[in-house]
């Protein structure tokens, strides 16, 4: 799966006309805004850091269209990391006016990014959003006299409720349909720091209120005691709902497949193709209409779509960053630091986004870490329901110990990496976000894109693994290949014939490593784990692959391939001999 | 490079220490009290500390430290920061 930020840098961005840009610091909302405003959806979660580049859509203006582009959170414009530059190229580049959202929860700082904006010169509509949040803490905040302060249109927001939107879309349009009309922006002495905290000590008052449930129990969740128990309880029962809940769709698409879909198909081509390997290529034991239906629907979309369900709410709620802060300590002795759980988290579900999201990182070893670690010892969630789907025919202790196994084999990467490794990696430093309850429709709109991105990008090399499967199984070429690799297969690994399959397909997708070894009759629990592990450890996909290429160039995902692949065989091999020798 | 740095404003700290010794006490963010305010009298030059407004004579209040080397978590106007030990250790704090 391709992340759903597109990392596309194309300069020809910055020299376009008719550009509005949307600015503010990290985890203010202008990710929300984007989709409000041009009707695409982004990807928006409640921790700093969501939008690594930027993000460019149309917008419609008073009949007229403009470029809106989402530019990456800052705290300030002195261009100490990549999204700052990013975010002074933009403004330099001449823009029509900016929409600077503020995060009503933070005033001091974000009207002090606001300031800094006003020495550019360019039009400023102001959107003070996450007003609701401010109220619930306490606060009511004087927007005319911010407006007064600022020089310049504020708008009250709640992006996720799609509140205040009108107003800002006039606001606009006053300010676009007035070309050449200079901002009357007031100096002020002194540095912007001071400036917004006499700002923010006017316009804020403070009513007081009792703090709601979430707060308290965002606090709570900052405590080892009880943050710590809350944390592994939220996982333990994340993995329950995934489990189970996948299991109980699997099991019903199971009966749809097997009775309806593949059926269908059978008779559809039966009646005018002739039996012979072409029939069998297509609806045969391993046919692409008979695998790509059980394989694909039913044994690895069940667990995507929960694995989605489950993660999406974890994101939008705020308890990623607090679980970093909580697991900090033991990170630090790994090489890392606490922030780097986020993106490995993300690992769970695919690589690809994980490996993006490292950007926010600040050095590149750090980003090395993570994407070793990701690559090495985080099945991918397509993976994780394929290798649940093949354990749940010996035992549950079996999935068990294949989460152990990669929370050792994460812990060892880290370890190793961080030492081999030149550089440094910097300390963690985390803004803690408010503990939300996820708003329904941009939660659900972020669910459909995920599972949109899973359809249209993971599907494509599911269908030519299914397809190579296919032609290998009916053609015999298969058998002949086994025969070579034979020693290795059964030798050391002790696996049936058949599971060079797995190895074949394991090389275009992750859980295709696994899903043949589900097809082989008679396996032994060993057998099921020591292939498990194999395909686990084994090769990244071919889009992983892609994208170490890009990140870090070809030398570090030959590297990393190379490795993962001679780790698998070792490992599993070693399981295998091992467990002969005890039993 | 990381070492270097730390080193350099290890030195520095030597040097306000003294300036300020006979008003109040300066010590590091790490070791000062928890659940008090502090102001800060050096900060590492680093640019999202300083973007967060970890910067000199800044007022933040110290809420928790973590054990077997945690972060520390503080307040800084209405925002909540953990900052890492190694950072934590190079920050300056009066009490």
């Amino acid at each position: 799966m391709a992340s759903c930020h597109e990392i596309y840098e194309d300069s020809a961005v910055y020299s376009k006309k008719n550009k509005i840009l949307l600015m503010g610091n990290p985890n203010v909302g202008k990710s929300v805004f984007f989709s409000q405003l041009t009707g695409l959806h982004v990807m928006s979660s409640n921790y700093a850091g969501t939008t690594v580049t930027y993000t460019e859509g149309a917008m419609q203006l008073g009949g007229r269209q403009y470029t809106l582009i989402d530019v990456p959170g800052t705290y300030s414009l002195n261009a100490v990391s990549e999204a700052e530059a990013v975010a002074v190229k933009f403004i330099e580049s001449n823009p029509l006016a900016v929409i600077c959202v503020l995060d009503s929860t933070n005033l001091e700082r974000n009207i002090k990014l606001g300031l800094e904006l006003q020495r550019f010169n360019v039009p400023i509509v102001y959107a003070l959003n996450l007003v609701d949040v401010a109220q619930r803490h306490g606060f009511e905040i004087d927007v005319e006299r911010l407006a007064q302060e600022l020089g310049a249109p504020v708008v009250r927001t709640v992006a996720v409720k799609g509140e205040g939107f009108d107003q800002l879309r006039r606001e606009l349009e006053k300010i676009v349909s007035a070309p050449g009309c200079k901002p009357a922006f007031r100096p002020f002495p002194g540095d912007p720091w001071q400036r917004a905290k006499q700002i923010a000590a006017v316009v804020r008052k403070r009513v007081s209120v009792k703090p709601s449930l979430l707060d308290r129990l965002g606090e709570a969740m900052l405590r080892p005691w009880p943050g710590v128990p809350i944390a592994l309880v939220v996982i333990l029962a994340s993995l329950a709902v995934i489990v189970s809940g996948g299991k109980a769709l699997e099991s019903l698409l199971l009966i749809v497949v097997e009775n309806i879909i593949v059926p269908f198909f059978q008779s559809l081509f039966s009646a005018f193709i002739p039996e012979g390997t072409l029939l069998n290529i297509l609806v045969g034991e391993y046919g692409i209409f008979v695998i790509s239906f059980e394989w694909i629907v039913a044994l690895v979309f069940p667990y995507v779509f929960l694995f989605y369900i489950v993660f999406s709410f974890l994101e939008d709620s705020g308890f990623l960053p607090r679980l970093s802060v909580l697991f900090d300590g033991v990170m630090r002795r790994l090489g890392v630091q606490g922030g780097s759980i986020i993106p490995i988290m993300m690992g769970y579900g695919c690589a690809v986004p994980a490996i993006i999201g490292s950007r926010t990182a600040t050095t590149r070893k750090e980003r090395l870490i993570i994407a070793a670690a990701v690559c090495f010892g985080i099945p991918c969630i397509s993976q994780t329901g394929a290798l649940i789907s093949l354990f749940a025919s010996f035992s549950p202790v079996l999935l068990v110990l294949m989460f152990l196994l990669s929370l050792c084999v994460v812990a060892a990467v880290a370890l190793v990496t961080s030492r081999l490794l030149k550089g440094d990696v910097d300390p963690m430093v985390i803004e803690i976000p408010n503990l939300l309850m996820p708003n329904g429709k941009a939660y659900l709109k972020k669910l459909m894109l995920r599972l949109r991105a899973f359809v249209f990008d993971a599907e494509g090399p599911m269908l030519i693994a299914v397809c190579i499967a296919a032609v290998l199984k009916e053609t015999g070429l298969l058998n002949f290949i086994a025969g070579y690799l034979e020693p290795i297969v059964s030798g050391w690994l002790g696996l049936p014939r058949d599971a060079v399959m797995a190895l074949i397909l394991g090389i275009v997708r992750r859980e295709m490593a696994v899903a043949p070894l589900l097809a082989i009759e008679g396996l032994t629990p060993l057998q099921a784990f020591v292939g498990g592990t194999v395909a686990f450890l084994y090769l990244p996909c071919l889009s992983v692959f892609g994208i170490l290429a890009k990140e870090f160039g070809a030398r570090v995902a030959v590297a990393i391939g190379a490795s993962t692949a001679v780790t698998a065989f070792l490992v599993a091999g070693l399981i295998n001999q091992i467990a002969h020798l005890v039993i | 490079m990381w070492g270097r740095r730390r080193q350099k404003s290890k030195h520095r700290h030597g040097v306000v220490n003294r300036k300020h010794q006979s008003n109040s006490r300066i010590c590091c963010l790490y070791s000062a009290q928890d659940g008090r305010q502090y102001v800060v009298t050096r900060a590492p030059e680093v640019g999202l500390l300083r973007s967060l407004g970890i910067v000199e004579n800044a007022v933040i209040k110290k809420e928790k430290t973590y054990r077997l080397g945690g972060p520390v978590l503080l307040r800084i106007d209405s925002s909540e920061i953990a900052i890492g030990k190694d950072f934590a250790e190079q920050i300056m704090v009066r009490g």
